[in-house]
C-alpha cells in the first residue's frame, strides 16, 4: 500500500481521537483539539475530515445506542485503525527528519 | 434547562448531512449547546459548516438506507416466525404463477429457435379453412415481400429402423422449409428443389433428439433407411440440436417432403412464410392481401372460400389452437392474479399485525424525529426483503411447482397439447420481478394504515371473495363433468369397447370376422371415428352452391343398430348408392323439406365432388364434450374405404365387462394380420370420459389453487381474530369478571370472524355470477349460476372460517381475569 499522507487537521483529529481512546465521538474531540492545539472547529470542518479519514480506511466509527441526555440522539465514535496509527507514526517521522539539525536562538541544537 | 436549539438550524443540518450521520451530528451540536448555555447564532455557524460534509466526496453516501436494510434484517431475524409465513405465502403465489405464465407464454409468445424468428410469419385462411399445394406454388411464386414455405399436417406414424419399432411425430414439408426457417443441419443435407418433385426419390431428415436417442447418435445414420407408414425413407439429414419443428408445442421426430413421399399434393398443408430484409408486416400483409384476393376470384377453385391473414409466428403454429386454449388461458390468467391477490394481502395482512405490534417502535422513531418518509421507506425495505426472499423461493419452488402441477393434474391426451411445458425462461422471471416489486410498494403503503384494525377487515374480506370465487368455479366445473359423464350421449355406451388401429381397406371384411368370431363377443363393427363425427368434410345441397364445411363419418352398415343410434326415417344404408345425414343437417340443408332421396355434393374440391342421395335421417348424438350439434354426414365404409385415410375404430359389443375379452379380441386381430397397428383398446364409457380432459384438467388446476386460496384466506383470517383477541384482553378481563361465560366471549370473536366472512361471501357471490360465464365451454350445458355449486362452495367457506376464527377465539376463553386486567 503507498504511504498516506496526511495534512495537519488531519494529524490533529487522529491525535485527538487516540488520546480519547474508547470516548471519542464528536463532543470531546472538538474539546481535545480546542484545548490542546488552541483552535476552534466547525463541527462540519470536523465531520467532513472524520468521513475523508473514514474512507482512506485510517479511522472506523459506529454508532451507540441513543442516550436521552442528547435528545435521543445516537453518538458516532471513532477509533483509529492501525492504518492510521502508521499514518501518523510516518508523518511524525517526516516531520522530525525535517527538523533535525534546525536549531532556534537560545536553543541547543538536538 | 437551556433552551432549544434552532429548528430550523437542526432541520438544514440534517439535510446537509442526511442520514443516522446527521443524528449524531445534531446529537454533538445539542450537547454542546447546552454546555454553552445557547447561542443561537454559534449554532446557525455550526449548522452552515456542516455543507463541508455534504460537498466532500468522501461523504457516506445514503447512510440511512444500508441502516434500514440493517434494521430490517434484524426485525426479521427477531421474528422468524412472521417473515417465514410471509416470503412462503409469496413463494406459493409466485411458483404458481411462474408456472401458469410459461404456460400461457408457449401458447401465445414463445418464438421458434431460429435466426431473426422475430421475421416470420403464420399465413392462415380465416374460420380454420385450409391451405393446398396450388395456393403454396402461387404465394411462393407471386409474393415478393416475403419468401413462403409450405408445411404439412403433423404426422403421428409407427416407424422402425432396424428391429426396433416405435412411434414417432413428424411434419410434411415443402423442400424449401429449412431454407425459409433459417435451419442448418447437424450432418448431412434438408431437401433440394428437386424434392419437391413426385418422382424424387423419398428422402427424409431426422431431428437431433431422435437421432441421439433412437438411434445412439449412430454417424452412419445419414444414408440408412427409415420404414415409416409412408414407406422407405432415406435418411439425408440430421437437424441441429434444439431445433424441433414449427409446430411448437410439439417435438417433431422426422421431416419429409410431402409431395416426394406421399406422391398426394391434395393434402392439406399450413403456410409460413418469412419477410423480406426490407418488407415490414404491414407491407408484407397488404401484399398478400392482393395476391389472396386475385387467387380467390378464380371460379374453378372453391378450395379458399375465406380471405388468409398473416401473423407473426409467435406462440401455438395454429390460431385455431390458440383459440381453442383461449378459455383456459384466460381461467389461467384469472387463476394468476387472483392467487396473487390473495398472497399479498395475506402479508399486507401481516405486516398490518407487526404493525400494531410494533407501534410503540414506531412511535418512539417518530417522536425522535424519524420523518413520515423515513419511516415509509424502512417498511418498504423490509416489504422489499420479504417479497425478494418470496421471488427467490418462489423462483425455486416454480421448478418444482410445475412438476407437482404435471404430476397432480390430469394428463393432456389431446395431441395439440401434448408438448406444453411447465417451463422457466427469463420473460417469466421478469415479469414476476416486477410484480413482486410493485406488490413491496403495496404491502409497504398498505401497511402503513393508522385504522390497522379497519384495513385488516377489508384485506380479509377481498381473500374470503376472491378464494370463494375460485372455489364456485371449481365446483361449478366438477358439477359440469358430473353432468356430462351423466348425459345420454346418444349412443350406448355400456359393454362395447373400441379398438383403433390403421390398415391397408382390403382385408377389413376378413379382421372383422375374425372379431366377430372370439366368444363372448356379440357383434362387432367397424367406422373412421367410433364416437361422434369428424369435422374436415365438405357438402352442398345443390350442384352450383359452395361446399359447407361439415363433419363426416365413415361406418359399417351395422354401425347404428350396434351402436344403438336409431335412424329416425328412410331405409339406412343399402345396396343401393345412398348416404345418411344427421337431424342437423336435415334441418340446415333442407329446412322445412322432406331430406329423403334429396341429392347431396360432398368433397372440398371439385375433383373429389361426388353426389349421393340422402337415403336416411340419423339422431343427433349428444356426445360430451360437443357443447352443439354439427350438421353431419354418414358414409358407407363399403363403398367409400378410401375416406378413412387407413385410419379405423373397430367396435364390439360384449357380454359383460368389454376388459375381459381384451386380451383375446387382441389376439385375434393379430392372429388375422400380424402386422396390424393396434393403437389404443379401450372401453367406449372410458373414451367418452377422457373426452372430456379439459374439463377435468380445469377443475384439477382450480381445484388446487382454489385449496391453496383458501388456506391463505384461512390464515389471515385466523390472524386478523387471533389479532383482535390479544387487542382486547383486558376487556375479555374485565366481561369474565363480570360474569360473562366462555360462551359468550367465544362467540363475541367468532361473530366478528363470521361479520367478515358473510361480508366475503355477498362479494364472493356476485364476482362469481359475473365471471362464471368464462367456463360455459367446459360446463356442458350445466348453468353456470348453478345455485347447487353457489351454495356448497358458500357453505364449505363458511364451514371453514368457522373453525379459523374459532380456534383463536378459545384462547380468549382461557384469559385469566387477574392476569388481563395486569396485563400491560
Amino acid at each position: 500500500m503507498p504511504p498516506v499522507h496526511l495534512g495537519e487537521f488531519e494529524q490533529i483529529v487522529l491525535l485527538a481521537i487516540l488520546r480519547l481512546g474508547d470516548k471519542a465521538y464528536g463532543v470531546p474531540v472538538l474539546a481535545e483539539i480546542e484545548k490542546r492545539a488552541r483552535r476552534r472547529v466547525t463541527v462540519g470542518a470536523l465531520y467532513a475530515t472524520l468521513d475523508r479519514l473514514e474512507a482512506k480506511g485510517l479511522v472506523h466509527s459506529w454508532f451507540a445506542d441513543p442516550t436521552p441526555q442528547r435528545g435521543g440522539r445516537s453518538k458516532r465514535y471513532f477509533q483509529v485503525l492501525p492504518a492510521g496509527m502508521a499514518a501518523l507514526a510516518e508523518s511524525k517521522a517526516a516531520l522530525d527528519r525535517m527538523w533535525h539539525g534546525i536549531k532556534w536562538k537560545g536553543e541547543s541544537g538536538g | 434547562m437551556a433552551e432549544n436549539p434552532p429548528r430550523m438550524a437542526e432541520a438544514l443540518l440534517r439535510w446537509l448531512v442526511g442520514g443516522r450521520d446527521a443524528d449524531a451530528v445534531a446529537g454533538d451540536l445539542r450537547e454542546q449547546f447546552a454546555a454553552r448555555g445557547g447561542g443561537r447564532l454559534w449554532y446557525w455557524r455550526q449548522a452552515l459548516s456542516c455543507a463541508a460534509v455534504r460537498v466532500s466526496p468522501h461523504r457516506r453516501m445514503l447512510p440511512g438506507l444500508g441502516q434500514d436494510f440493517t434494521h430490517a434484517l434484524r426485525t426479521i431475524r427477531r421474528s422468524p416466525g412472521y417473515a417465514l409465513t410471509a416470503m412462503f405465502c409469496l413463494a406459493l403465489a409466485m411458483g404458481v404463477n411462474t408456472t401458469l405464465f410459461s404456460l400461457l407464454d408457449s401458447i401465445y409468445f414463445r418464438r421458434l429457435p431460429v435466426p431473426e424468428a422475430d421475421r416470420l410469419v403464420k399465413i392462415e385462411r380465416e374460420k380454420n379453412a385450409l391451405c393446398y399445394w396450388r395456393e403454396f406454388v402461387d404465394f411462393r411464386g407471386s409474393l415478393r415481400s416475403m419468401q413462403t414455405a409450405g408445411w404439412g399436417t403433423l404426422f403421428s406414424d409407427e416407424i422402425s429402423i432396424g428391429n426396433l419399432r416405435m412411434h414417432a411425430v413428424a411434419e410434411m414439408v415443402s423442400a424449401n422449409f429449412a431454407h425459409v426457417l433459417r435451419v442448418g443441419t447437424a450432418a448431412g443435407r434438408w431437401f433440394t428443389p428437386e424434392d419437391d418433385s413426385p418422382a424424387a426419390s423419398p428422402s427424409v431428415v431426422i431431428s437431433y433428439r431422435f437421432w441421439k436417442s433412437h438411434m445412439n447418435a449412430d454417424p452412419a445414420a445419414v444414408g440408412s433407411v427409415l420404414r415409416t407408414g409412408a414407406g422407405q425413407l432415406r435418411i439425408v439429414g440430421i437437424a441441429p440440436s434444439g431445433f424441433e419443428g414449427a409446430f411448437p408445442p410439439f417435438a417433431i421426430d422426422y421431416w419429409f417432403p410431402m409431395a416426394a413421399v406421399t406422391g398426394r399434393r391434395d393434402a392439406p398443408m399450413a403456410l409460413l412464410g418469412r419477410l423480406q430484409p426490407r418488407a415490414t408486416l404491414d407491407s408484407a400483409a397488404a401484399e398478400f392481401r392482393v395476391i389472396d384476393a386475385r387467387l380467390r376470384s378464380d371460379p374453378h377453385d372453391p378450395r379458399a372460400p375465406y380471405p388468409a391473414t398473416i401473423q407473426p409466428f409467435t406462440g401455438l403454429a395454429f390460431q385455431g389452437g390458440v383459440r381453442r386454449l383461449a378459455p383456459l388461458a384466460r381461467m389461467m390468467s384469472f387463476v394468476c392474479a387472483a392467487v396473487l391477490l390473495i398472497a399479498c394481502l395475506n402479508v399486507a395482512n401481516l405486516l398490518l399485525s407487526r404493525a400494531a405490534v410494533r407501534q410503540r417502535e414506531l412511535a418512539i422513531r417518530h417522536g425522535l424525529g424519524a420523518t413520515r418518509w423515513r419511516l415509509f421507506r424502512a417498511r418498504l425495505v423490509e416489504s422489499l426483503i420479504l417479497s425478494a426472499g418470496g421471488e427467490v423461493i418462489g423462483l425455486a419452488a416454480g421448478h418444482w411447482i410445475g412438476r407437482a402441477l404435471e404430476i397432480a393434474l390430469p394428463s393432456i391426451p389431446e395431441e395439440a397439447l401434448r408438448g406444453l411445458q411447465f417451463g422457466l425462461d427469463w420473460r417469466v422471471g421478469a415479469s414476476l420481478t416486477a410484480v413482486s416489486m410493485v406488490a413491496a410498494a403495496v404491502f409497504a403503503i398498505a401497511s402503513g394504515r393508522v385504522r390497522a384494525v379497519r384495513w385488516r377487515q377489508i384485506y380479509s374480506i377481498a381473500q374470503v371473495t376472491f378464494s370463494l370465487t375460485l372455489l364456485i368455479a371449481t365446483a361449478l366445473l366438477l358439477r359440469g363433468l358430473d353432468h356430462a359423464l351423466h348425459t345420454d350421449p346418444g349412443f350406448a355406451t355400456d359393454r362395447r369397447m373400441v379398438v383403433n388401429f390403421s390398415d391397408r381397406h382390403d382385408r377389413l371384411a376378413a379382421l372383422l370376422a375374425r372379431a366377430r368370431a372370439v366368444p363372448g363377443i356379440e357383434d362387432a363393427t367397424l367406422a373412421r371415428v367410433p364416437l361422434g363425427t369428424i369435422s374436415g368434410a365438405c357438402a352442398t345441397p345443390a350442384a352450383d352452391a359452395p361446399p359447407r364445411r361439415v363433419n363426416q363419418n365413415v361406418v359399417e352398415p351395422n354401425y347404428f343398430a350396434l351402436m344403438q343410434i336409431p335412424i329416425l326415417r328412410g331405409a339406412g344404408f343399402t345396396d343401393a348408392p345412398g348416404l345418411l345425414v344427421n337431424e342437423s343437417m336435415a334441418r340446415a340443408f333442407w329446412p322445412g323439406q322432406e331430406a329423403i332421396g334429396k341429392p347431396l355434393w360432398t368433397g372440398c374440391t371439385a375433383a373429389t365432388r361426388t353426389m349421393l342421395p340422402v337415403a336416411g335421417i340419423v339422431r343427433d348424438l349428444d356426445n360430451p364434450g360437443d357443447t352443439e350439434h354439427v350438421p353431419a354426414f354418414y358414409l358407407s365404409l363399403r363403398s367409400h374405404p378410401e375416406n378413412t385415410r387407413g385410419l379405423f375404430g373397430l367396435i364390439v359389443r360384449t357380454a359383460g365387462d368389454p376388459y375381459r375379452w381384451r386380451k383375446a379380441l387382441s389376439d385375434a386381430l393379430m392372429a388375422e394380420a400380424p402386422d396390424l397397428r393396434i393403437y389404443e383398446m379401450t372401453s367406449i364409457s372410458d373414451a367418452i370420459s377422457e373426452d372430456l380432459w379439459q374439463s377435468r384438467w380445469q377443475a384439477a388446476l382450480l381445484g388446487s389453487v382454489a385449496a391453496l386460496a383458501i388456506l391463505l384466506a384461512a390464515i389471515g383470517l385466523y390472524g386478523v381474530v387471533a389479532c383482535s383477541v390479544a387487542q382486547r384482553t383486558r376487556e375479555i378481563g374485565v366481561r369474565m369478571a363480570v360474569g360473562a361465560q366462555a360462551g359468550d366471549v367465544q362467540w363475541m370473536f367468532v361473530g366478528e370472524g363470521l361479520r367478515i366472512t358473510l361480508a366475503g361471501v355477498v362479494l364472493g357471490l356476485a364476482l362469481s355470477a359475473a365471471i362464471t360465464r368464462l367456463l360455459r365451454a367446459s360446463l356442458y350445458g350445466l348453468n353456470p349460476l348453478d345455485p347447487i355449486a353457489f351454495g356448497a362452495a358458500s357453505l364449505a367457506w363458511i364451514a371453514v372460517a368457522m373453525l379459523a376464527s374459532w380456534w383463536p377465539a378459545r384462547r380468549a376463553t382461557r384469559v385469566d381475569p387477574l392476569t388481563a386486567l395486569k396485563y400491560e
